[in-house]
């Protein structure tokens, strides 16, 4: 395509036909470009208002959920956090006015179950999936020849794009029974009755329990700090990794000493946005966990009740609550949770502040 | 450059260092014995934990392919789902439905706001914007659910709908495309902006024909992954889509609309084989959903490369 | 980002509770009102049925639907549902131009879902409660049918029936039996040698109308143990660390099948089902001090007890009749909980069309249907009530 050459060097009026593409604003300072087209100025408004959006959805969420769970932050107080009974009340007898709202006779919600599951899921996750994914990540960058990293790479690609209702269908059909049929009695007998390894032993049940929903939340939060682990593992300079080699280091002091200190916060960083996927995976827990309400899991194999899970799980029963405080409460509950995460991913980001935009994946790490 | 003295040893990474070391040399090669145990040990554990990931995998894939393809009936895919039995028609309509008009959406807003952020944006305001986006990704998609119902289903009577499912779809995915758009564009070198704008090109002439095509790749990748999650969603939908054993229609509002993750999250446990079965081609049907994104978006970041690969080259 | 569209001005006055789950209608269609004064006027029995004396039964008259294309939708109580899978084909082929996609999500959602508009018909175990009636004026319980309730258990060693009390099976869902063969449990069932097995009880933990109807049970067979007014959709089930909650019926057999020594409620509906999972039916105690399993015979002698009480808008509770010697103790009317101010004539023409013809003795309340699930027709008094509810559905 051809432009035409024309180049002044200073602004000149236009010429009286007005053909070809317009030059810059002939009365405009020079140096300085404005935008020519009244289009221009459009593009720009409608690409900001665009990128504004997000930002106003997330803040409009947090307000809408806000507001739903001010009765319920009143009503229930900060005793949400420590009492253990999930008790609706009865729906059936007149309504009862406690602190200032209107309740159900009877009803009395306490998350501390709920979030000594998520936290104990998501821990347990967390602490699977980091050894894991970094030692994935090493052995893909420093061992694997280029084609069969590709293929791993397809394979991270795989596990973040299956749905959590297909990993929450095989934990609760496949990895549950096998865990409950061969792996935990084994473990459950074999330990010794130390302090530490009491939350091994005990009943191992039918398979629905924190460790199936830890495992399976180890399977979905590997990708995340499997792919930036990668990702940063390449970008360490070979010239003092192979220096380090020339000096006699064997491979495991050659990481320590220059990869891990290289990609450190870069990993921090994606664990931690790791574990604000795993604090806020509803599905597979919902279909892994069981999804029981009022009692603290005693041991690994205990079914119990994850934040999201209830609210899923819940929701449809809390709306027959008249008086509406059944579902603020559930509203208290996912801010509880929306906070959570929120802080995850602010704490990553803060953690990795960089200004190249590759540092973290964003959500799932596809 | 100084010398070292003569005679003096250079350890080397010989495989029998202890000869390079001379006599006396038991306690280093006790070290180096160990530290050689240790670095078989590392890669022994590195190469479990691939294992680790690889299994898992493996495992849920042929799970799911193995109870999905059993009692396999074609009519799954030609019959509407009718209470716990059926065939799947319906879902798939409607998840087909959903995942276009997801990509239609996110497609303007996300690319848009991603123009927003590497091309205009000043250079420390966009950091909020950002931010803002990375964050909502975070969001657990339950509580877009319920706050989609809460609002859109009830307070602002659209019902169980598609306009819902949308937009709350959107909300969800929006961050990674505005994400992609901006990584591709920032990936274009700044030599492009800076030659149309020295030929005269007014910017967003220059955006469209210049600055955009060699980040399309980029930007489809991040739109295909953006569908890729929108199909995979369940918990959102819920709430916002409902459910309707009937193929999707043109209403906008107070339609609900079936889709692909209700049959798995709903039959999975019911005492029906029918419904069980429901639930295993569901499982199967979205996993090779997912799997056919993932190769479009390699098949497209290939082309595309070997493309420009071609077209680099001097004329 | 989307389409505008007509947003209705919200009314003033009511609280924020009663405009959440109000189902105020969306673009009201002008259509002709004759269709609406039609429905309204073809009344067959008066809204007048008093609950002393049985009418003479008066021939249940179908109302034709719409000839347009309506897509209905229901969701609910998972005990009515595998009736309503049965319903909604056959009358969908009856008059093809009627679609209804059923759902089984547990009675709680049915009604909390009805009250929103989300859905046409909501399908509940469970009458709404005054407070559920107060915040959604015009929101309808229409019994279609009547329904019972079985007590599972899974113990495969065991040759012969159990008999179990309330009191047995309050204490053993608030932990205080823990094992099967507990001295109580060993009273009641002289001549079983009873296993060792731990007492695992499974609940529902959707909001579910099995859950109101046990809980009823327990309430007013043992309230010492069990608490006179711990009754409801969704209940605080004593934390026992055994127990586990499952989702739907469905949910209840599947989770029972693998767990040796549970004790479930699951509705008769899905009698089948339990016995495919080689689960057995305990024998239950009623007001009377009998040992029932739900029959026809044992179903009907309870409700009949009842029939000349139900008021006229069919919230009542048959549960644990002490006058019925023979009645089996869990039965419940089945409720369509249906707003009666629809968005449009033809849905609710074809709202009423479709619950007249399943209230029929000729349509769905015929035995080839009922039969399938266990149910039983409603009493001739009762239909002509649930007709007379049928009439005050309108377009508003």
């Amino acid at each position: 395509m051809t432009v035409p050459v024309e180049s002044p060097g200073r602004p000149v009026p236009p010429a009286p036909g007005g053909q070809g593409p317009p030059g810059p604003r002939w009365d405009a300072a020079p140096g300085v470009i404005r935008p020519r087209h009244d289009t221009e100025g459009m593009v720009r408004w409608g690409t900001r208002l665009a990128a504004l959006l997000p930002g106003a959805a997330l803040v409009g969420l947090t307000v809408a959920l806000l507001i739903e769970a001010l009765p319920a932050i009143q009503g229930n107080g900060f005793g949400f956090f420590t009492r253990t009974t999930w008790d609706p009340g009865n729906f059936y007898n007149p309504p009862v006015v406690v602190n200032g709202v209107t309740r159900p006779d009877g009803a009395s919600y306490g998350a501390f179950p709920l979030i000594v599951g998520t936290l104990a899921s998501s821990a347990i996750a967390m602490a699977i999936a980091v050894p894991v994914a970094f030692g994935t990540a090493m052995i893909v960058v420093h061992k694997l020849p280029r084609r069969l990293s590709n293929t791993f790479g397809m394979l991270l690609e795989m596990l973040a794009g299956i749905p959590s209702v297909v990993f929450g269908l095989w934990a609760a059909l496949t990895l549950g029974p096998f865990l409950a049929h061969h792996v935990s009695p084994f473990i459950s007998r074999s330990l010794p009755d130390v302090p530490v390894l009491r939350y091994f032993k005990g009943p191992v049940g039918s398979g629905e329990g924190l460790l199936t929903s830890g495992l399976v939340l180890a399977v979905m939060v590997v990708p995340i700090i499997a792919s930036t682990t990668r990702d940063l593992l390449r970008q360490v300079p070979r010239g003092t990794q192979e220096g380090a080699v020339a000096l006699g280091m064997t491979d495991l002091e050659v990481v320590r000493t220059v990869s891990i200190p290289w990609v450190r916060t870069g990993v921090i960083g994606a664990c931690v946005l790791g574990l604000g996927r795993a604090l806020g995976e509803t599905m597979a827990v919902a279909m892994a966990s069981g999804t029981v309400l009022g009692t603290v899991p005693r041991n690994v194999y205990s079914t119990f009740g994850s934040m999201a899970g209830v609210i899923v799980s819940q929701l449809d029963s809390a709306l027959t609550d008249a008086t509406g405080f059944a579902v603020e409460t559930l509203a208290y509950l996912g801010l509880v949770l929306l906070a959570m995460s929120l802080l995850a991913n602010i704490g990553a980001r803060l953690l990795v502040r960089r200004a190249s935009t590759t540092a973290l994946p964003v959500g799932r790490g596809i | 450059m100084a010398t070292l003295p003569a005679g003096t040893a250079l350890p080397t990474a010989s495989p029998h260092p202890e000869r390079a070391f001379g006599a006396g040399t038991t306690v280093r090669r006790r070290r180096w014995s160990r530290r050689r145990m240790a670095n078989a040990v590392y890669w022994g554990a590195c190469a479990a934990a691939l294992a680790g990931v690889a299994v898992p995998v493996v495992w849920v894939l042929a799970g799911v392919v193995n109870s999905g393809l059993r009692d396999w009936h074609w009519s799954v895919l030609t019959t509407q789902t009718v209470g716990t039995g059926g065939g799947l028609l319906n879902a798939i309509a409607g998840t087909l439905v959903i995942v276009v008009g997801v990509a239609v959406i996110v497609g303007i807003v996300g690319i848009a706001g991603g123009i927003y952020l590497a091309e205009f944006c000043p250079e420390g305001r966009g950091g909020l914007l950002r931010g803002g986006s990375e964050i909502l990704s975070g969001a657990p998609s339950i509580v877009l659910g319920y706050v989609g119902y809460v609002t859109l289903v009830v307070r602002f009577h659209w019902g169980f709908s598609l306009a819902a499912a949308l937009v709350v779809l959107s909300v969800m995915v929006v961050p990674y495309v505005v994400k992609a758009t901006e990584v591709s564009l920032r990936s274009v070198p700044t030599a492009y902006r800076d030659g149309s704008e020295a030929l005269g090109m007014p910017s967003g002439y220059a955006l469209r024909r210049v600055v955009l095509r060699p980040a399309l790749p980029g930007i489809v990748t991040g739109l295909i992954v953006a569908m890729a999650i929108a199909v995979g969603e369940t918990a959102p939908l819920l709430y916002t889509a409902g459910w309707s054993n009937n193929l999707p229609t043109t209403h906008l509002f107070h339609a609900p609309i079936a889709y692909l993750t209700y049959p798995v999250w709903t039959f999975y446990n019911q005492p029906y084989a029918s419904a069980h079965r429901l639930a295993a081609v569901a499982a199967l049907l979205l996993v090779v959903l997912a799997l056919l994104m993932i190769v479009v978006g390699r098949i497209i970041v290939a082309v595309t490369q070997r493309q420009s690969e071609t077209s680099s080259a001097p004329h | 980002m989307h389409t505008d569209e007509v947003r209705t001005p919200q009314p003033s006055g009511p609280t924020r509770v009663s405009r959440r789950l109000r189902p105020v209608a969306f673009g009201a269609l002008a259509l002709t009102g004759a269709v609406a004064l039609a429905a309204c006027s073809s009344s067959t029995t008066a809204a007048t049925t008093t609950t002393t004396k049985p009418a003479a039964p008066a021939v249940p008259k179908i109302i034709a639907p719409p000839s347009s294309t309506v897509a209905l939708t229901e969701t609910g109580s998972t005990l009515l549902y595998p009736l309503f899978n049965f319903w909604a084909p056959a009358y969908s082929k009856l008059y093809p131009n009627i679609s209804i996609t059923t759902a089984g999500t547990g009675s709680g959602t049915g009604i909390s879902q009805a009250a929103a508009g989300a859905v046409n018909i909501g399908a509940s175990d469970a009458y709404l409660s005054s407070s559920q009636v107060a915040a959604n004026p015009g929101l309808l319980n229409i019994p279609l049918a009547i329904s019972a309730q079985m007590i599972n258990y899974n113990l495969p060693g065991l040759s012969g029936t159990l008999k179990l009390s309330p009191s047995v099976i309050a204490q053993m869902y608030t932990g205080k039996i823990t094992t099967w063969n507990n001295a109580a449990v060993a009273a009641i069932n002289p001549g079983l040698t009873l296993p060792s097995t731990p007492v695992i009880p499974l609940h529902r933990s959707d909001g579910s109308g099995d859950t109101f109807i046990f809980s009823q049970y327990m309430a007013k067979g043992d309230p010492s143990v069990w608490g006179a007014n711990n009754f409801g959709t969704s209940i605080a089930f004593p934390a026992i660390s055994t127990a586990v909650g499952a989702n739907g019926n469905g949910g209840m057999v599947s989770e029972c099948a693998k767990t040796v020594g549970c004790i479930a409620y699951i509705g008769i509906s899905f009698k089948a089902q339990t016995q495919s999972a080689n689960l057995s039916e305990a024998m239950i105690e009623n007001g009377t001090g009998n040992y029932l399993l739900p029959t026809n015979a044992t179903i009907d002698a309870e409700s009949t007890s009842f029939a000349n009480a139900t008021p006229p808008n069919g919230a009542i509770s048959m549960v644990y009749s002490t006058t019925a010697a023979q009645g089996y103790p869990i039965i419940n009317y089945e409720y369509g909980i249906i707003n009666s101010k629809q968005s449009s004539s033809t849905t609710a023409r074809a709202i009423q069309a479709f619950v007249s013809w399943a209230i029929s003795p000729t349509g769905g309340n015929a035995n080839s249907f009922l039969s399938q699930v266990g149910f039983r027709p409603l009493p001739a008094a009762v239909v002509a009530q649930s007709q007379a509810q049928l009439q005050t559905i309108s377009a508003s």
